[in-house]
């Protein structure tokens, strides 16, 4: 049955992870002499002893996971990860309620970036290092990052790549899966330490440089300033910024060719496309609306709608704008934008273009299906013909996505909160993107929200992070019986 | 000249016969005696029951003095492994048939010669040319291209709208006429004509002439008010079809008809959106009415059954379809289906056996095509020194009956052969013979 012992000592070495991290945001803490050092450093007691005991009963549990304990692993982990996570915000008050504590927590490692802090600027560096520092690695995964470094789950560590990585397919660029993690997550560490350079050389400071730079390539969204990026008023930073949200919303899989130099067959995915095409026909469908509504400068139009959309399509969350001053239209365009998402493997949430792009194929051969109906009509996918599995996996994700948010939207609104800014609020925790629409647009937080509203949202960006298959999958009877 | 051939199927038995004929030494090599055993009592060659991919096996036929090793077995793995044999025992030449479109790309040319393969030979790639190229021009019923197109030669059947019926050939306008009548077939029988010949209604004519003048032809034949084939309805899903499909102009709507629904799976993993993939029997014509059969231009029976493809063929002409084409894959039943009318009918061996024929003619006759239906050859020679044919006019030189000139190529250039032409040293000729005559041809250019 289910291996409990190999779990938790997978979760052990985990929290062990968490705890070097812990550390090095005392560090930034100490660096900075300020008031979170303390809760930072108790965290990073409790979890690494917990870690430790944890990976030393059980270091000889036996070594071999069925499919099972892999999801039940992978939720676990982030799980944990998350209880782990609340504690230095909690212990000395700097967040005094729990469930604040544990939404900001959810919402930093799910690279979600909703945040409940009305007053970001005044926050410890160090509680603002570990905001980022969370979302750099949950944005790619910490299954991932475990199969990078810790060779021992060897085989089985593919089946929880699977249930991590976003996206309904998985291509394999290199034969084997330890080697594939390790070289993402260095092209990721490359693009991250390109991006802090960058932003030093736009005149923003070094802290707030790796802060975002972080932010920005898990593209979380969490900023160390309550004005997000529009705080420094720089075209050049927000160009940049646009740039690194773009290449962190494409698929890893396509960044590992371009960086070994086989742009001819990067080029030719279709999802990066549509990706590149969803982005341009929006970005200058809403230039021209803010160009004409608001006497806006064609520049400033062009550059607030690019990074808006990108923002958004990446699930990223910065904004340099509040568009909820813009026409109404636009929010739902935008809301749209939120719901296709980016690149499947990539560290954005929502649909995913691809799924997008299936869906579509699927919809024209319907009617395509009417005229002739002996025909047999695939759904190509680069030219490929998609299995009919991949099909229905991905009307059922996306059938599953719909009830999730409609259902989020009607538990939102009975609890008090407007319609329209509940299913923005579900679309929002359940994509991965942070700001939402009405009073949880880009200008505020979410700390209004009562409090049940928040427990569901940090579930919902639990299961977005996931792509809810993993962690509804728990959920159903089948998952315990012994079969 | 030694020939191995290896694997006596379709394409490798009627090579063989093909070149028996040509007093030739002829080695047949298959692992099924079966096969084998019907042949070697009819044609004067030797049968070999063995393995084409064993070494010791084909020591034992004396592959290493080989001039030429054929391989045909239907798996073009089988065939390029021994291909690779033969070359490295000593074979000078050798040719495979493959199956694959990228392996005859001329870029990997050199990489198989490297490996010992000499030839690639794709018979259905082949078919598919000429299956396209036949309804390409709806009106034609064969269209073949002599040094690159330079002269063409076009086969059409002559209804009543044909403006040269019923006029000795003579009396057309003998000296500057843009096109030369090589052979008509009538009925079954073929003729070489000479000036008092007639041609009549039903025949199928042979014309040569060049690119310019194929509308002329097109207009004398009565064939103007034949449209242009924009959609194509191929029933069957054999690898002609899917070679076809590739093979089609952009412009053309193709649409395949196949009834496993496995098999239909599989053409959508090798064809592109372009081609349309219907699940159903091509035998049903509510089917086929339901997907258009009134509006298809051409029709093409390709499943592996050749009756079906003619009765097929039939059933669409009498709904109006204006190009059918059938496979035909028994031979005998070529002359029968061509005389029910059914326009262009393939045969893959036939077709593939040519090819290889003419591959394997040695520097003096560079190309012989089997003209599949008139029962005729034409063959290409280059003119030597000296030779007998540049020393009078063409009327004087004497050619046997049963032989003409159908044109040639001097310098790149197509030039139509008039009773005045001086043949000069170095052209190329293509001549239009009855079977037996070839050999007393030969003399005249060599």
């Amino acid at each position: 049955m289910i291996n409990y012992k190999a779990i938790i000592r997978v979760i052990g070495n985990l929290l062990l992870l968490e705890t070097m991290m812990l550390l090095l945001s005392s560090g930034v803490s100490a660096f900075y002499h300020d008031d979170a050092l303390n809760s930072l450093l108790i965290t990073a007691g409790l979890t690494g002893t917990i870690g430790l005991l944890m990976s030393f009963f059980f270091r000889k549990s036996p070594n071999v996971f069925t499919r099972r304990d892999g999801y039940i692993m992978v939720t676990a982990s982030w799980l944990a990860f998350a209880m782990f996570g609340m504690l230095p915000f909690y212990l000395e008050g700097h967040i005094p309620s729990i469930t604040n504590a544990f939404f900001e927590a959810m919402s930093g490692i799910t690279s979600t970036g909703a945040t409940i802090l009305d007053d970001i600027d005044s926050m410890p560096h160090g509680l603002l290092f570990w905001r980022s520092i969370t979302q750099w690695f949950g944005g790619l995964g910490i299954i991932i990052f475990t199969i990078a470094l810790l060779p021992f789950l060897g085989v089985s560590g593919l089946q929880m790549f699977a249930a991590e990585v976003s996206g309904p397919t998985h291509n394999k660029v290199t034969p084997r899966i330890g080697i594939t993690a390790r070289w993402i997550w260095t092209i990721y560490i490359g693009i991250t330490a390109l991006l802090f350079v960058l932003l030093i050389l736009g005149g923003m400071g070094g802290f707030d440089s790796i802060c975002h730079a972080f932010t920005a390539t898990g593209t979380g969204g969490f900023s160390t300033h309550q004005e997000s990026i529009a705080y420094y008023h720089s075209a050049y930073i927000e160009y940049v910024i646009i740039a690194f949200m773009f290449i962190s919303g494409m698929n890893y899989s396509l960044l590992i060719l371009f960086v070994s130099g086989r742009f001819r067959r990067a080029l030719k995915d279709s999802e990066l496309k549509w990706y590149t095409l969803i982005v341009v026909v929006v970005t200058l469908f809403i230039t021209v609306m803010l160009w004409a509504s608001q006497n806006m400068e064609s520049e400033d139009a062009f550059r607030h709608a690019l990074f808006q959309v990108v923002s958004l399509q990446t699930s990223t969350g910065f904004s340099t704008t509040d568009y909820m001053l813009w026409p109404s239209a636009l929010w739902g365009m935008l809301l749209l934008v939120m719901i296709v998402g980016a690149c499947a493997g990539s560290t954005s949430g929502g649909l995913k273009c691809i799924r997008i792009l299936v869906l579509f194929k699927v919809l024209l051969n319907e009617f395509k299906h009417m005229l002739h109906p002996n025909a047999v009509l695939p759904i190509r996918i680069d030219k490929q013909v998609a299995p009919n599995s991949l099909l229905s996996t991905v009307m059922a994700f996306c059938l599953i996505y719909l009830i999730i948010i409609f259902g989020s939207t009607l538990f939102l609104s009975s609890i008090g909160i407007d319609f329209m800014e509940a299913m923005g609020c579900s679309v929002s925790a359940l994509g991965n993107m942070g700001p939402a629409i009405g009073s949880y647009g880009p200008s505020s937080t979410w700390n209004s929200m009562p409090d049940a509203g928040k427990w569901l949202m940090s579930f919902l960006m639990l299961l977005g992070r996931l792509e809810i298959f993993t962690v509804i999958l728990l959920f159903t009877p089948n998952f315990w019986k012994r079969n | 000249m030694k020939i191995i051939i290896a694997g006596a199927g379709a394409v490798g038995t009627h090579l063989a016969k093909l070149l028996s004929r040509e007093k030739q030494d002829i080695y047949l090599m298959d692992e099924s005696e079966e096969k084998l055993s019907a042949l070697g009592n009819n044609f004067d060659l030797m049968t070999v029951v063995a393995s084409p991919i064993s070494i010791q096996s084909l020591k034992d036929v004396g592959a290493s003095d080989a001039d030429l090793f054929i391989a045909v077995t239907p798996d073009e793995a089988t065939n390029s492994m021994a291909c690779m044999l033969a070359r490295s025992l000593g074979a000078k030449k050798t040719v495979a048939r493959i199956d694959k479109y990228e392996y005859i790309e001329p870029k990997n040319q050199e990489f198989f010669k490297r490996m010992g393969i000499g030839s690639l030979i794709y018979p259905e790639h082949l078919a598919a040319k000429e299956i396209v190229s036949s309804i390409r021009m709806s009106w034609v019923r064969q269209w073949w291209e002599f040094s690159n197109g330079a002269l063409i030669l076009v086969g059409a059947k002559m209804r009543e709208k044909a403006e040269i019926l019923n006029i000795p050939l003579k009396d057309l306008g003998a000296t500057d006429l843009p096109y030369h009548v090589v052979a008509i077939k009538r009925g079954n029988e073929t003729i070489i004509p000479g000036g008092n010949d007639e041609i009549k209604l039903h025949d199928i004519v042979y014309f040569t002439t060049t690119r310019k003048y194929v509308p002329y032809v097109r207009k004398i034949a009565g064939k103007e008010d034949y449209p242009d084939v924009r959609t194509v309805m191929i029933m069957g899903g054999s690898r002609i079809a899917i070679r076809t499909a590739m093979y089609a102009p952009d412009y053309m709507q193709v649409k395949i008809i196949e009834q496993n629904p496995e098999r239909c799976h599989y053409l959508t993993t090798m064809l592109s959106d372009k081609t349309m993939i219907i699940n159903g029997d091509g035998r049903d014509l509510d089917l086929l009415k339901q997907e258009g059969l009134y509006n298809t231009d051409a029709f093409v029976a390709l499943t592996g059954n050749s009756e079906t493809n003619i009765l097929a063929c039939l059933a669409a002409k009498r709904m109006g379809v204006e190009k059918t084409v059938a496979e035909v894959e028994n031979i005998d039943y070529i002359s029968m289906a061509e005389s029910l009318d059914i326009g262009t009918v393939i045969n893959k061996k036939l077709i593939a056996a040519s090819h290889i024929y003419q591959m394997m003619l040695d520097a003096d006759v560079s190309n012989v095509k089997c003209l599949t239906f008139a029962d005729a050859d034409v063959a290409e020679f280059t003119v030597k020194e000296d030779a007998r044919a540049t020393k009078h006019m063409v009327k004087d030189l004497g050619l046997p009956r049963g032989a003409t000139i159908g044109g040639m190529v001097r310098n790149g250039e197509g030039i139509l052969v008039r009773g005045n032409t001086l043949i000069e040293a170095g052209d190329h000729v293509m001549v239009f013979c009855l079977k037996q005559t070839i050999q007393k041809i030969e003399k005249f250019f060599n």
